[in-house]
């Protein structure tokens, strides 16, 4: 792996004194062509808002797609943390406390609310649902805290709520799409994608975008919503697992020693170079450097993916159960690997479905439960983040794919065997804490039932400009060519959450 | 010919014939030209000149999205429309006194434009000026006019350019294009690709595969033409399999039906249907109206039938909750996407929300191209209805007889009626129609459940004078009454019968009594044997036919069993594209900003104004629209196949941008050889797309050495002028079919059912679904990509590793990635472990194991080795080979794939081809 740089040095400087014989070509030769760019670097350059696309010349990132790159605004945070409570959770037994509609529990919900209205399950005329929580102002910011999360109280004041989200969908699938990739259809590229492609990564031994996933399942609407859509592959969030490999193919396969697998790439990349002396095409470089980066991957993956190592203390901290699959375990794996630089960690937990159907499904036991699994990961991933110094060049989102009704379900019209509520996009809570956020702020509030957002109302397309313009972005010039139009992560909407923002 | 052109052109034929006045003329000329370029009479052309700025620098605020001041300049008649001030903006023949040009000269920066961007450069007012004044004339963009006649540019001999060089170059036509742009850009293409390089580039590019050896040999020993080698790989099955897994991308295959549930779909035979279309060169206009409109050809065939599922690879909701008209509408939306993707590289999705943003078309006419196809049977259910029924040969008798039995004693329309019932079950009224619910529910995306007095209704419904009801239902009870009424509770019987225990699902036949017009039908049912709230029956749909005929025939009550048995046959199936009848057609309205809940006009099936004219003697339906697109009038149907055909050999479009053609897409590299080639395409080829594929493949152009040096490639960085042979890395299909090829492992099995060769443990895990990835044994483990199972939340994970797609949405174009995780498939993913060992095992020789590397590498790469990598692989095998003779225990370690080691040699050999097998000259074509 000796003389890479001196090629790649080389390389750079000849395409530097290429450039300008070609600028001339490109403006005068060919009045109808252009030297239009091969497919392969199409649209690479993110920062190009011009639809003059195209005309970009090879870079570092042609040779390592991951390469950093600084963001067009002064970043807030290097990293984000997305922790997604798949199944969508009840703000209601959470966060959003409504002592009228515990007065109002038993009773009919108002016509009002149910006409013209559609619901996934309700049918008819639900009662209303009291909350099955009990809650209290907590730390100095006063913010409602329920006691399904005990620990979560004593980090409070360093999070900001925004308590009036909305989404158009409320079905998981498209929600949970929506959420992550700002189109309740498939075929765009999630957040983490986005974030990558924008920003490469820091460190170039793990992937940029890494996904953890507990709960038994894999989210509604499955590996998409942590995909790359028209973005090139490369950008996809990378599952990394609990058991088996942690990356698909990382280990080396039975019989091969360490050593014999750097010989083996040592002999490919001597023959590439012999190959790149023949045919001058950079991408043989590129792939030279990426076998070089896949024998790193293969020692950096599993090194930070083990967390036995980690001290007792902490382990106790965040409540770990070293080879399962736990939401706990995944919190220490997401600060391990935002502290070696990863850009994106998503997280997403499954079972938070509670409709009332069965036990684990129900409102008051069930949820209970998967607070109690997410309570004190949480607590002290906030924790260790602080203690450490990264949380203020972290990020992290907390949140479901839609709320749940203040109404309780009454599937096929028919009482149900537990306390449920079903899917309701108008209004739930969402948190953020880390860099650039305002400790102890709460946004948006919803009416006295917590049905609507009466103030502060904030859709997810808000929700995902907050988030890159905290990574450095304008979310409205953050672009990228396809099918002939520019897409945007928000689409043509979203705006800035400013009073969460420090 | 602008004046320019011309002149020079004058002032060529003058050089040829009065050599002897050329310093005068010359001086002349000069002058000319001079006083010309700054003469304001010279014309502006609209779209080469103008359009370019609009689009850049007014378009955003002043086009298809916003028109802010109520000023667009899209469309020519908004353009010269009065804006909100009461005025028009431009004044056509006025300049000076345009609102537009003003402004570009404003000082105040609220009211120059572009409103806070830079200002205009002086050349670019400059043209904008002159245009008006010249008459803002409105051009079309030369993406919507007609290709027209191009002549094939002479090749002569110029300074600057090699003849020596460019002599074996000249294969065909396509070479003097390519000629004329590098002489003009004053470079020479390279020397021909040697024999053993180009026999691998065209077989990959024809088959997919690296050619067979007894081919390869042939041709290089000269017994076969390069010709003879092209035609041989385009007379290949293999050929169907390499260009299906292309189309597939675009028509968005898969055997998913993609959403939550993700649930398997057997359409596998529209992916057969493709390749074998491709294989036996079906017309691209054939081609394209069986795709788009099987189904309304006279007669169908069931092939014919097959190939409408084209547009039934759009996804399918069924997750709980969802509601089905809802995810019908983005289907239908996803066709109207798809098909202008496809033929007319497009981006008509834009205008479902609003306006075209750059190119011209409008709002509204994207909901008159969706009216073309919101009219098929399909309604997002579980079921997938409807789908074409693969019956057996012995049912296919019966099937006969039923016919036969139906032409004797019945009408035609009747035993059409039959013929597609027992084909595809339809038309039928499916439960998620029924209103009305008492005493039952609709049981989430299957049926209808009713309890004891139990009732609902299908609203304004039409009978057609049926004299016969099907019920799809099923029961756990017995002793059910059900009743049919005429419009509610109240009214006439209609048809009565009892519902008993069934297993599973059943078609129950019942005398139904003929009713005119329109009117409600009120189903209730009875049964006061259960409790409350029990389900009764689960009502799937209604159906209303006219009788069997031949009722006092003898034979009637067996014909009468064996038609109901017909019906009641589980068989694999398709779906397919049936059209509504018309007693059952739905009006298509105007979605406001795309909101399919917020409807406005209503709109009939046209297509956009900008592109070809309609003819009269097409149907207003999708075969209409299917003609239309292939009409040879269509400016964009050619170029674009011809665009994208050249971008799967050469790895570029003519327009780069593949997906567009448009006035926002790059310009055309070779405009002229664009055209050239479309025109051919349709006319001489008769859209055949064997022969544009041999066309370019048998051109000096292709036929170039891909091999260059680092001062040369910087010439052409991209080989947008092709100076070199195409070089690019293998799609994630190829370089599996070609490991488990050079391997010899690969199956020659042809269609069926996706296949499912090894995965790592634990890539699926779907949320409720029981479907599993169950490792396919014997030879299906070795199957081409093209039969790989295709799950839409779970694609193949080394194919999504090297750019293929999830085929959610139509794909046009994979963008090329080179990534860590790719060397990690192809060092350690198990397929590719297994077919270094073959290879290593298949190449070994006794006794001389430096041989033995040179034919492992030779038949991978179809190369002779050179001495400093044999040297480099000779290196790799001594410390393999000692790694694992130093460890002799390990002999009884698993090894790869395998329980036990082999023998050291061969241990070591199969290190050895598995770094073959990732060198960057196999993943790539040179």
């Amino acid at each position: 792996m000796d003389n890479l740089e001196t090629l790649i040095q080389e390389y750079l400087q000849r395409e530097a004194q290429a450039k300008t014989r070609r600028h001339f070509i490109k403006n005068c030769a060919s009045g109808l062509g252009g030297l239009a760019l091969s497919s392969i670097f199409m649209g690479c350059d993110p920062l190009s808002t011009q639809k003059k696309k195209a005309k970009i010349t090879f870079s570092e990132r042609d040779l390592n797609p991951l390469a950093t790159l600084a963001p067009p605004l002064s970043p807030k945070v290097k990293s984000v943390i997305y922790l997604h409570m798949a199944g969508a959770p009840s703000q209601l037994e959470m966060f959003d406390y409504k002592p009228v509609l515990q007065k109002l529990h038993g009773k009919d919900c108002p016509q009002s609310l149910l006409e013209g209205r559609k619901f996934a399950f309700i049918k008819g005329t639900p009662k209303l649902l009291g909350p099955q929580a009990e809650f209290k102002q907590e730390g100095e910011s006063g913010n409602w805290v329920s006691n399904f999360l005990p620990h979560f109280k004593k980090v409070v004041d360093e999070v900001a709520f925004v308590k009036a989200v909305h989404t158009d969908q409320f079905n998981h699938g498209p929600a949970q799409l929506f959420m992550h990739t700002g189109s309740a259809r498939l075929g765009r590229p999630s957040i983490g994608a986005w974030a990558t492609y924008g920003l490469g990564s820091e460190n170039q031994n793990l992937p940029g975008f890494v996904v953890l996933t507990s709960g038994g399942n894999t989210p509604d609407a499955g590996k998409s919503v942590w995909g790359s859509g028209f973005l090139p592959s490369v950008y996809q969030g990378v599952q990394c697992r609990s058991k088996g490999d942690p990356v698909l193919y990382i280990e080396d396969p039975d019989g091969i020693s360490r050593n014999l697998k750097k010989s083996t790439i040592d002999a490919i990349n001597k023959i590439n170079k012999e190959e790149y002396a023949k045919y001058a095409d950079p991408e043989i470089l590129a792939r030279i450097n990426q076998y070089e980066m896949a024998y790193r991957m293969q020692i950096a993956v599993p090194e930070v993916m083990n967390i036995n190592n980690e001290p007792e203390n902490i382990k106790q901290m965040y409540g770990v159960e070293p080879g399962k699959e736990s939401f706990a375990n995944n919190c220490l794996l997401a600060r391990k690997l935002v502290e070696d630089g990863v850009r994106f960690v998503q997280l997403f937990d499954w079972g938070w479905d509670t409709h009332g159907n069965i036990r684990e499904g129900s409102i008051d036991l069930g949820l209970r439960n998967k607070c109690r699994e997410i309570d004190r990961p949480i607590t002290a991933l906030i924790l260790d983040l602080k203690q450490r110094g990264l949380l203020d060049e972290t990020l992290i989102v907390w949140g479901g794919e839609f709320g749940r009704t203040p109404m309780q379900e009454n599937r096929g019209n028919k009482k149900m065997a537990y306390l449920g509520r079903d899917h309701h996009g108008d209004a739930f809570t969402m948190w953020m804490a880390g860099g650039g956020i305002k400790k102890g702020a709460s946004h948006g509030q919803t009416d006295e039932i917590g049905f609507s957002g009466v103030e502060g109302q904030v859709s997810v397309h808000d929700i995902h400009a907050t988030i890159l313009h905290l990574l450095g972005f304008n979310h409205e010039e953050f672009t990228f060519d396809f099918q002939g139009r520019p897409f945007r992560l928000t689409d043509v909407e979203g705006e800035i959450i400013k009073d969460i923002l420090a | 010919m602008s004046s320019l052109y011309l002149i020079l052109y004058v002032s060529y034929i003058m050089k040829k014939k009065f050599k002897k006045i050329i310093p005068f003329l010359g001086l002349l000329l000069l002058l000319t030209i001079i006083t010309s370029c700054s003469s304001s009479s010279e014309k502006i052309d609209f779209s080469t000149q103008i359009k370019p700025i609009l689009n850049n620098k007014c378009i955003t605020c002043h086009g298809g999205v916003k028109k802010n001041g109520g000023f667009s300049v899209l469309f020519k008649e908004e353009a010269l429309a009065n804006t909100k001030s009461g005025k028009p903006a431009i004044i056509p023949g006025n300049a000076s006194e345009s609102e537009f040009i003003k402004r570009l000269h404003e000082e105040d920066p609220e009211l120059r434009m572009p409103y806070e961007k830079p200002k205009l450069s002086d050349e670019e007012i400059d043209l904008l000026t002159r245009w008006i004044d010249q008459g803002a004339e409105w051009g079309n963009h030369w993406a919507y006019s007609l290709p027209e006649k191009v002549d094939v540019p002479a090749f002569t001999q110029e300074a600057g350019f090699d003849i020596n060089t460019a002599t074996p170059f000249i294969q065909n036509n396509i070479d003097n294009f390519i000629a004329a742009r590098l002489k003009s850009e004053k470079l020479t293409p390279n020397s021909p690709a040697e024999n053993n390089i180009i026999s691998r580039r065209v077989a990959l590019d024809l088959t997919g595969l690296p050619p067979d050896q007894k081919l390869h040999q042939a041709f290089l020993s000269g017994e076969i033409s390069y010709e003879n080698l092209v035609d041989s790989l385009l007379s290949k099955k293999e050929y169907g399999e390499k260009w299906a897994s292309w189309w597939l991308d675009m028509a968005r295959y898969s055997d998913s039906k993609g959403y939550e549930k993700d649930q398997g779909r057997s359409i596998y035979q529209y992916r057969d249907w493709v390749i074998k279309a491709l294989n036996k060169d079906m017309p691209f206009d054939e081609f394209t109206i069986t795709q788009l409109a099987g189904d309304l050809l006279p007669d169908p065939s069931i092939d014919q039938l097959i190939a409408t599922a084209f547009h039934r690879n759009t996804m399918n909701n069924d997750e709980g909750g969802t509601d089905d008209e809802e995810y019908r509408i983005a289907a239908v939306i996803d066709r109207v996407n798809t098909t202008f993707e496809v033929w007319q590289s497009t981006a008509i999705g834009c205008v479902q929300c609003h306006g075209h943003p750059y190119d011209p078309f409008k709002h509204e006419e994207y909901y008159k191209l969706m009216a073309f196809f919101n009219n098929t049977r399909d309604e997002d259910m579980p079921s997938e209805a409807p789908v074409l029924k693969f019956y057996s040969p012995e049912e296919e008798q019966k099937i006969t007889q039923i016919n036969d039995w139906i032409h004797k004693y019945g009408d035609q329309t009747v035993a059409e009626q039959y013929k597609k019932f027992i084909r595809y079950a339809e038309p039928v009224h499916n439960a998620h129609h029924l209103k009305n619910i008492q005493n039952g529910a609709y049981d989430d995306h299957a049926s209808t459940v009713l309890w004891d007095k139990g009732s609902c209704k299908f609203e304004n419904i039409a009978a057609e004078g049926a004299t016969t009801l099907l019920l799809k239902h099923r029961s756990a009870i017995d002793g059910t009454t059900i009743t049919f009424k005429k419009n509610n509770a109240e009214g006439e019987v209609l048809a009565q019968t009892t519902i008993n225990k069934t297993r599973g699902s059943y078609i129950l036949k019942i005398p139904f009594k003929p009713v005119d017009g329109r009117f409600d039908l009120y189903i209730e049912t009875n049964n006061n044997s259960v409790a409350k709230e029990v389900n009764v029956i689960n009502l799937y749909w209604v159906a209303l036919l006219q009788d069997l005929p031949g009722k006092d025939q003898n034979g009637y009550a067996a014909i009468n069993k064996t038609l109901t048995n017909i019906l009641n046959t589980n068989t694999p199936t398709v779906p397919i594209m049936v059209e509504n009848p018309a007693f059952m057609k739905r009006t298509t309205q105007v979605f406001e900003r795309g909101n399919w809940l917020t409807k406005t006009d209503t709109v009939q099936p046209e297509t956009p104004k900008t592109l070809n004219p309609w003819e009269a003697e097409w149907p207003k339906n999708r075969l209409g629209l299917s003609k239309w697109l292939v009409s040879k009038k269509n400016p964009l149907t050619a170029r674009t196949m011809v665009n994208r055909v050249w971008h799967q050999i050469f790895g570029r479009g003519f327009v780069a941008s593949i997906e567009d053609i448009g006035s926002q897409s790059d310009a055309p590299s070779h405009p002229a050889l664009l055209d050239w080639l479309a025109l051919r395409f349709m006319n001489e080829h008769n859209w055949s797309i064997k022969a544009l594929v041999k066309e370019i493949v048998m051109s000096g152009t292709y036929r170039q050495s891909s091999e260059s040096n680092a001062e040369l490639y910087q010439k052409d960085p991209h080989n947008d002028l092709y100076v070199r042979g195409p070089r690019i890395r293998l799609s994630a299909e190829q370089i599996r079919d070609q490991a488990l090829a050079v391997a010899d492992l690969l199956s020659p099995k042809m269609y069926g059912p996706g296949v499912m060769p090894p995965q790592p443990e634990g890539v699926w895990q779907t949320v409720y679904s029981g479907e599993k990835w169950i490792e396919s044994k014997g030879e299906d483990r070795y199957r081409r990509a093209v039969y790989t199972y295709m799950k839409r939340t779970s694609p193949y994970p080394s194919f999504i590793t090297f750019d293929g797609g999830s085929r959610e949405v139509c794909l046009i174009r994979r963008t090329v990635t080179n990534t860590p995780l790719q060397a990690l498939v192809t060092l350690n993913d198990p397929v590719f472990l297994e077919a270094a060992l073959a290879l290593a095992k298949n190449q070994q020789l006794a006794t001389n194991v430096d041989q033995s590397i040179a034919n492992i590498y030779e038949k991978a790469t179809y190369t002779k080795i050179t001495p400093a990598k044999l040297a480099a692989l000779k290196n790799l095998y001594n410390n393999a080979y000692d790694e694992f003779k130093n460890d002799e225990e390990t002999t009884a370690k698993p090894f790869f794939h395998l329980k036990k080691k082999p023998s050291t040699e061969l241990a070591a050999l199969t290190i050895v081809a598995n770094a073959i097998m990732n060198l960057d000259e196999f993943l790539s074509k040179a």
